[in-house]
């Protein structure tokens, strides 16, 4: 079947919410409904539709000025995490009604501690915020701590919004994203045959900042028709996370093609579905299955890496780690034992931009280490 | 009366170390469990279980004072590991991962049983799961985990009411992973958890603590400051890494009792003291001279240090349930020092108690929240030298060049 007008269009829609990242949120805001950014890969952004409201992640954008967060955000801060910082004391687009940072990495901690003394000293103009502390430790005494979490948030939210969430608003908001999570994963397993890697993450980012109806639908449109895979040689890409496509537009105009990621905005995203619509099934889905890099295990990932490098047939494999954002350089030396192909790692990397010279050793030494 | 003869309380301490560390790693050579503890985890529950622990930055301090660190850190990056993030933590696991030889420090680190450490920032799971996989010692992550809100003068509350100043979610949690970790320990060391020993443990480090709380409110009050700020660190540090025992509430007292008798005698480390100073951030490890020369030429003497001010507020946790009590002493316990607002507000306290003049606040790559803790002392009308540098080890920074800055600073002081 060939690609039809609607699916070019889906594709052309989830691309559009991709550069544009608060199109759907400025569309809502018009509507007169709220609209909740979100910092944190592992966010339940089924509390925040239950609440009726819009969940935005906020992504950012390379080029901003980050002086003044840079001021505030010092030391060794991921560059993306300082970037998300300068957007929100600079706000371009609709004012958020809320924000939501969870514990997903450190520099979101980080992020949340400045907001707060930013707040309590009064020294900045901010939406109102909360933080959802959700940890991943596989003990049980997570899972509770996260359940408690969980109900927090949910009554945040409910006095917020001024009425408590309700079970029929929470069951819907799960369905709603469960649709979400299937089309992701018809994403996940169809990218590396038919998509270039900077499409299949800007369809992920999409994914991030639509209503979540709409995005499954959008993007089940869009895969309605099998795509033809650009030229390119595989690489499988761990380390950092992406929030926009930058990095990938680059890698695949060097002659490579990403057929798969392990981090926090790619096929990660890839989760089963919360199997109980009830502040207990999140608990468990938030505390076992929605694990970012940063609670995922060297063996896990080195893993991951075999695994993926044999689903994509991938010829490579690429830890790329921006500036600050090391903590995945501990996990390189076994995920590169684990994937049979040549390896390396890039560290040291600005915000949305990646040097490319140490790329030359993967064609053929086994594995490398380079620093930009 | 001025002097540079050393604290008996600091010597004391070292001779200690030296001996209780060789008596240890002896046992363990012979097969007694030895447990790698990081220094914000809850130690106590080791001392409550008779297991020996060594705190892996202290041990890491040893490495480095022997200028192994070099070598050591070659060994991860042989492997593929990073070998410039958290250096200083890494430094046992890069000592254990590279070739045994004959000039370890202090004889080296034996093989530990278990290492237990918190999972605070990105690193430190990553960094100890490494002494699993790649050493086959089992590691025993506990959470680190953040609180929302937070009461601001925690100093008041953390001693009787840390129910409230840490809020029940955050001690549930340590309490719970401390409930599940006692038969992991059990098992792995051969040793029996006895909560009446746990008991008397958390009392003897609350007194030390006291202990220390009286040093420090010496310290502050007394008309000039009767003792070099560096020759408390290793008498406070020390009997920190013992807490729980008797030694180390000696050792406390012993400080509490040799600083007293120095302020009755008017002892002053400068006789002409016109500048009291507070150094915040990173200390200078590779020059401590560096602390001590301003005092002749310009009466000005660092009176503060983050390890004893920490000693006195930062332990102490009272309460019927020690277990409990234990949880409440950690599950916080970066907070205090490092995230505002507690940590900001505690040094305006602090350098408002120490009548300090100004204070030198060095500002690190892993620092935290620098541009709010030097507001919090401007606000307070105190000022603020800031000194940037890229490490702590020297390399980034130019000892004279800073010695210049520093004494043209202290000149213009108000
Ligand atoms: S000063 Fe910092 S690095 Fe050193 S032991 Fe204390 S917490 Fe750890
Ligand atoms: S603080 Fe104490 S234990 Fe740490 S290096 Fe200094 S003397 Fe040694």
């Amino acid at each position: 079947m060939a690609p039809s007008d609607t699916t070019h269009r889906a594709a052309a829609a989830l691309r559009a919410a991709h550069d544009d990242p608060l199109l759907h949120a400025r569309d809502w805001a018009a509507r007169g409904r709220p609209v909740v950014g979100y910092v944190g890969a592992d966010t339940p952004v089924e509390l925040i539709t239950a609440a009726g409201a819009l969940p935005v992640r906020l992504t950012g954008r390379p080029g901003r000025d980050t002086r003044r967060a840079r001021a505030y955000l010092d030391g060794a801060v991921d560059p993306h995490t300082v970037n998300l910082l300068a957007g929100l004391l600079a706000p371009e687009g609709p004012a958020l009604d809320l924000l939501v940072l969870t514990h997903d990495c450190d520099a979101s901690v980080q992020l949340f501690h400045t907001l707060r003394e930013l707040r309590r000293i009064r020294a900045e103009e901010l939406p109102p915020f909360h933080f959802a502390d959700l940890l991943h430790l596989p003990g049980e005494a997570t899972r509770r701590y996260n359940l408690r979490g969980l109900r927090r948030l949910a009554d945040q939210l409910g006095a917020w919004r001024g009425a408590a969430l309700t079970p029929a608003e929470l069951e819907e908001a799960v369905a709603a994203h469960n649709t979400a999570r299937a089309a992701r994963r018809e994403l996940r397993g169809r990218r590396a045959a038919e998509l270039s890697g900077a499409d299949a993450l800007r369809w992920y980012t999409a994914g991030t900042v639509m209503p979540p109806g709409l995005y499954a639908r959008t993007l089940t449109e869009a895969l309605s028709a099998p795509g033809t895979p650009p030229p390119g040689r595989p690489l499988l890409l761990s380390g950092s996370a992406h929030d926009t496509a930058a990095v990938y537009d680059t890698l695949e105009a060097g002659g490579w093609r990403v057929v798969g990621d392990d981090h926090d905005s790619g096929d990660s995203a890839d989760q089963p579905p919360v199997t109980e619509p009830t502040l207990e099934g999140l608990a468990e889905h938030y505390t076992r299955e929605v694990r970012p890099a940063t609670a995922r295990t060297a063996r896990e990932r080195a893993g991951a890496a075999a695994a993926g490098v044999k689903e994509g047939r991938a010829e490579a494999f690429l830890c790329y780690c921006r500036r600050h954002d090391d903590a995945h350089r501990w996990d390189f030396p076994a995920q590169r034992a684990a994937a049979p192909v040549p390896s390396a790692l890039l560290h040291d990397q600005p915000y949305g931009e990646i040097d490319t010279t140490g790329l030359d050793a993967l064609s053929d030494r086994p594995a490398t280490e380079v620093a930009s | 009366m001025t002097g540079r003869q050393r604290l008996a309380a600091a010597g004391a301490a070292l001779s200690h170390q030296r001996e209780w560390f060789a008596g240890t790693r002896a046992e363990a050579e012979r097969g007694r469990p030895l447990a790698l503890v990081n220094a914000d985890a809850p130690q106590e529950i080791f001392r409550a279980m008779d297991v020996p622990y060594v705190v892996n930055q202290w041990w890491a301090s040893i490495i480095s004072a022997k200028r192994m660190s070099g070598r050591y850190l070659e060994a991860l990056r042989g492997r593929g590991l990073p070998d410039d993030i958290e250096q200083y933590s890494a430094l046992p696991l890069a000592e254990a991962l590279a070739p045994r030889a004959d000039d370890a420090p202090w004889g080296g680190l034996p093989r530990p049983s278990l290492v237990l450490a918190e999972c605070t920032g990105d690193s430190m799971r990553r960094m100890f799961g490494l002494w699993e996989s790649e050493l086959g010692v089992p590691f025993l992550p506990l959470e680190s985990a953040v609180a929302e809100n937070v009461p601001t003068e925690w100093w008041t509350l953390m001693r009787h009411d840390w129910e409230s100043a840490v809020g029940p979610a955050r001690i549930d949690l340590l309490e719970q992973e401390l409930r599940a970790l006692v038969p992991r320990l059990e098992e792995l060391t051969g040793a029996a958890y006895d909560p009446d020993r746990l008991a008397e443990v958390m009392a003897l480090s609350n007194e030390q603590a006291e202990w220390n709380r009286r040093t420090r409110d010496l310290l502050a009050r007394a008309p000039r400051c009767p003792v070099p700020v560096n020759d408390v660190i290793p008498a406070v540090m020390i009997p920190q890494w013992h807490r729980g025992t008797r030694w180390a509430t000696s050792a406390a007292e012993n400080l509490y009792r040799e600083v007293s008798a120095l302020v009755e005698k008017d002892h002053a480390v400068v006789e002409d003291e016109r500048r009291r100073l507070m150094w915040i951030g990173r200390g200078l490890w590779f020059d401590m001279n560096f602390y001590r020369s301003f005092e002749e030429s310009h009466g000005a003497v660092f009176v503060w240090s983050m390890y004893l001010a920490l000693a006195a507020d930062a332990y102490a946790r009272y309460g019927e349930d020690p277990l409990r009590a234990l949880a409440a002493r950690f599950c916080a316990f970066r907070d205090q020092m490092y995230t505002p607002p507690w940590s900001v507000e505690w040094y305006v306290k602090e350098a408002k108690e120490h009548r300090v003049d100004g204070v030198v606040h060095l500002i690190s790559p892993d620092s935290r929240s620098s541009w709010f803790t030097t507001h919090a002392l401007e606000a307070a009308g105190v000022p603020v030298l800031e000194i940037r540098a890229d490490n702590a080890d020297g390399r980034s920074l130019d000892p004279s060049a800073l010695h210049r800055q520093v004494a043209d600073w202290i000149r213009a002081l108000p």
